[in-house]
């Protein structure tokens, strides 16, 4: 029997190592691989997210504008601190009344198939952005936002697409009216859903542009070399023939998905990656690392009380009570630690510059008689709610995101609220982000954590949200006072009064602080960690969140 | 036989279509819709519907979605690549979990077997306890940890194996995954191998075959192993199919671009074509496997198979 034993455990061991070594996957072919060669100055870069869509008129997330803008240009783009500036566009004359705007294009632009880059390319795309048949969820940057003639009518079936307000004067003008004066519009044309399109080019690829980099053609510093749909990596190569080919120092992009933001540290750690976004809970990692850096997201993170739905909640002295109880210096710099900071006015700061060149929200007190840190006040107020109600406790639900930060958020929200206004019971609901969104914005919650970013360089990117019955005005807020100035502002007579026009947000912002009808909390802050020998990536909070045209590496 | 094997085929096909249908259901019912993002309003909103066909009836719905699967069509997606055919989506991933998932099968199965083999033999002492500690790790511990352990040890500090999966390296990236998906087959067959063998050595025709004159590996793989068999290919099948849903993290983790990974990003995106696409192929794989194994089952033991005749003459 012994021998036996051996025999058979000497099988067994050669069994193992032929199983082990015998069985690789199948080497399927991909195009995905990189092409990181150890002498390129390719920068590798790590995103969260794969990208959703490189169709420009359909894409609407982060990640997917990114890469869209690695080669792709469209009429302007911003500077490395933000300011909008000439791109496919050499120069625009706006009219009198502010409605028309008048493109000229660069003669020099060619898409990478060598055709010219055209007045009609634009026309192409933009009309592409609001054809109901395409249904683009940005449709509204051209409607709402951009105010582009007609736009409105052709998604709602009214007009045909035909009819939307812009046109090819000649190859190289491109003529844009408006329905009223948008002083921003020119910043709103960095934004992929305004960038061109190759009509027949387009057409060529019978509904397959964007999946592949044979059905992407570029006109702007890099070409898609590789990629498949939702890929986890993929390359650009640096485009010589760019018109600006000089300025683009980088070989090429080489991106990584990484999820696990744990993976996405140890892969920086040993190289394989230059630059990377990391979790808040890392920061306590990496706080000494020389290349930690804290880039502003301009995300606002509030509270929405739901005013219709709770009764309490529609007293005003019981908002005040619970936005005076925040401790939101605790809650940046003890839980968050990440660089967000502390935020008392309904639009954040760092986005929105007012004619004369001054951060819009710069000064963060200047509605310290309505949001602040005042536990004092909360209190004299939550007395003053408690008779006006006639009620000794209070018990809500506040929903939040089931991603780590914002649960942590909520959980010290809760504390500070239940500490500060004795008798105030919260509880946290936590669900996933789209279903939270969805129940806020169909008024199913009773307080709810939520967030919003800025689409556009304008404090209206955040007023318009409270006007009465917008879909993300959760608690249902109205304000007649409040709508009639936002009215003004977006189309009405201040349209062409730059210095009122901004006075009057600020009597808007302030009516929304008076009322609580949101409670502020802060300005989200991402950790990035950037390689000692890259340099030159511009972070932006709108739009184009990194650009890489200026980017540098050292090898 | 064949009769047997017939009967199996079309019982599968029946429950497949029974699946898409409860699945099907199952979309309908979710709270949520594809498209809701905080930016939409709700003209948007009708358009987007309108574009899908998620505007029509549930019932034209889903004879719409039968018609189209029958020739290979599984509908675009809706958010993770916005109007990519789903097809394409997998058809480069599938082979990549597919390959991951087979070489974890192999080595859970193969280690498993011998780690089960060897404490079986040497039932009681230190390497039985040895191997008995080993499974009971790799039962107990979820997939996720060792797939961190490993890539911290052998990735970050050894740098044997990238981190990162990567086509270009397609072997070596697929190692640290492999490993940490195939611990808990690896474990189960370990501690079933184990509890059959002992079973089976212990049996009256075991001592018979040895006091025949029988010895060495002739006895314990003609005679012992193949008694022992039938449960374990009755735990493999399962475990199969646990791998499948192990992937999902462990394909988060290594940025493998496999299904796994896509179904988790479909899930939390309302993306119901993707869904459904996925969870059905997941059920034929599950059910495809659950067919082999009851056929095995006729080859492996002739006693099923007459048992089967003998019923149906």
């Amino acid at each position: 029997m012994k021998k036996a034993k051996t025999a058979v455990a000497l099988s067994l061991a050669a069994a193992l190592i032929v199983g082990m070594a015998g069985c690789g996957p199948a080497n399927t072919s991909s195009s995905t691989s990189g092409k990181a060669g150890k002498s390129s100055t390719d920068l590798n870069v790590m995103s969260e997210t794969e990208v959703e869509s490189l169709d420009p008129q359909i894409a609407t997330d982060g990640t997917s504008f990114e890469v869209i803008a690695d080669y792709m240009d469209g009429l302007m783009q911003m500077d490395s601190s933000g300011k909008t500036v000439q791109a496919i566009a050499q120069s625009y004359e706006v009219s009198a009344d502010g409605k028309t705007y008048t493109f000229h294009l660069r003669k020099d632009v060619k898409w990478s198939n060598g055709d010219p880059v055209t007045a009609a390319d634009f026309v192409f795309g933009w009309q592409r952005a609001v054809d109901p048949a395409n249904a683009s969820e940005y449709a509204y940057m051209l409607s709402d936002i951009g105010q582009v003639k007609n736009a409105q009518e052709i998604i709602d079936k009214k007009a045909d697409k035909s009819t939307l307000g812009v046109t090819a004067v000649d190859d190289y003008t491109l003529k844009v009216e408006l329905n009223v004066p948008v002083s921003f519009f020119p910043s709103l044309m960095y934004f992929p859903t305004y960038y061109p399109m190759n009509e027949k080019f387009f057409k060529s690829c019978n509904g397959k542009y964007g999946t592949s980099p044979s059905t992407t053609l570029s006109n702007g510093a890099f070409i898609l070399d590789s990629y498949e749909p939702a890929a986890t990596s993929f390359h650009l190569k640096k485009n010589d023939k760019y018109y600006d080919a000089s300025r683009i120092k980088l070989s090429g992009l080489n991106y990584q998905v990484i999820k696990d933001s744990q993976q996405a540290l140890m892969s920086y750690q040993t190289n394989t990656l230059d630059t990377t976004l990391l979790n808040g809970d890392q920061v306590d990692q990496v706080k000494n690392d020389p290349t930690f850096k804290s880039v502003g997201a301009g995300c606002l993170w509030y509270i929405a009380p739901n005013m219709s739905a709770v009764p309490a909640l529609a007293n005003q002295d019981l908002r005040l009570a619970m936005t005076f109880a925040l401790n939101r210096e605790s809650i940046t710099k003890d839980v968050l630690k990440d660089g967000s900071t502390p935020t008392y006015t309904a639009v954040p700061p760092q986005f929105a510059t007012s004619p004369d060149g001054k951060d819009f929200s710069a000064d963060q007190k200047k509605y310290s008689d309505f949001c602040a840190d005042d536990a004092a006040k909360a209190k004299s107020y939550y007395e003053k709610a408690k008779k006006e109600l006639n009620a000794n406790s209070f018990k809500f639900k506040l929903v939040v995101d089931a991603d780590d930060a914002p649960q942590k958020v909520a959980q010290v929200v809760k504390e500070q609220l239940e500490k500060t206004l004795p008798g105030m019971t919260i509880d946290l609901v936590i669900e996933p982000k789209k279903q939270r969104v969805e129940d806020m914005q169909d008024g199913k919650f009773e307080i709810g954590l939520t967030r919003w970013g800025p689409d556009y360089a304008d404090p209206m990117t955040y007023l318009s949200m409270w006007v009465t019955k917008n879909s993300n005005n959760y608690g249902l807020w109205s304000d007649a006072d409040y709508d009639t100035i936002i009215k003004r502002c977006s189309s009405g007579d201040l349209c062409t009064k730059p210095t009122d026009r901004w006075n009057a947000m600020y009597d808007a912002e302030k009516i929304v602080l008076q009322q609580a009808a949101i409670y502020p909390l802060y300005t989200q802050c991402n950790v990035e960690m950037v390689s000692a020998k890259v340099k030159g990536i511009a972070y932006h909070p709108i739009a184009l969140n990194r650009v890489f045209k200026d980017a540098e590496k050292t090898s | 036989m064949k009769k047997y094997a017939l009967k199996r085929i079309l019982l599968s096909l029946f429950t497949l279509l029974v699946i898409l249908l409860v699945l099907f259901i199952l979309m309908q019912l979710m709270p949520g819709s594809p498209f809701n993002d905080e930016k939409l309003n709700a003209e948007q909103k009708a358009n987007l519907y309108a574009k899908y066909g998620l505007d029509q009836p549930v019932i034209v719905q889903f004879f719409r979605y039968v018609g189209h699967m029958l020739t290979g069509d599984f509908g675009v997606s809706y958010n993770i690549s916005k109007n990519t055919p789903i097809s394409q989506l997998i058809q480069t991933r599938l082979p990549i979990s597919i390959g991951i998932g087979g070489m974890a099968v192999a080595i859970g199965a193969i280690v498993g077997l011998v780690l089960g083999i060897i404490s079986a033999i040497w039932h009681d002492t230190f390497v039985d306890t040895i191997a008995t500690i080993i499974s009971v790790i790799g039962v107990s511990v979820p997939s996720y940890v060792f797939a961190l352990a490993l890539s911290y040890s052998f990735g970050f500090r050894l740098r044997w194996f990238p981190m990162l999966f990567t086509a270009k390296q397609m072997f070596s990236s697929s190692v640290l995954p492999s490993i940490a998906l195939s611990m808990f087959t690896m474990a189960s067959i370990a501690r079933f191998t184990r509890s059959e063998m002992l079973e089976v050595l212990g049996s009256e025709y075991m001592l018979l075959a040895e006091s025949k004159g029988l010895s060495g590996p002739a006895l314990i793989f003609r005679h012992a192993l193949r008694n022992a068999l039938i449960p374990i290919i009755t735990v493999l099948a399962p475990l199969i199919v646990d791998l499948m849903t192990g992937s999902l993290v462990v394909e988060k983790i290594f940025a493998i671009p496999g299904v796994g990974s896509l179904l988790v990003t479909a899930i939390q995106s309302n993306d119901y074509n993707v869904v459904i696409a996925l969870s059905f192929i997941y059920s034929a794989m599950y059910i495809g496997i659950m067919l082999i194994v009851d056929i095995l089952y006729g080859i492996i033991d002739p006693r099923i198979r007459l048992a089967k005749k003998e019923g149906a003459a």
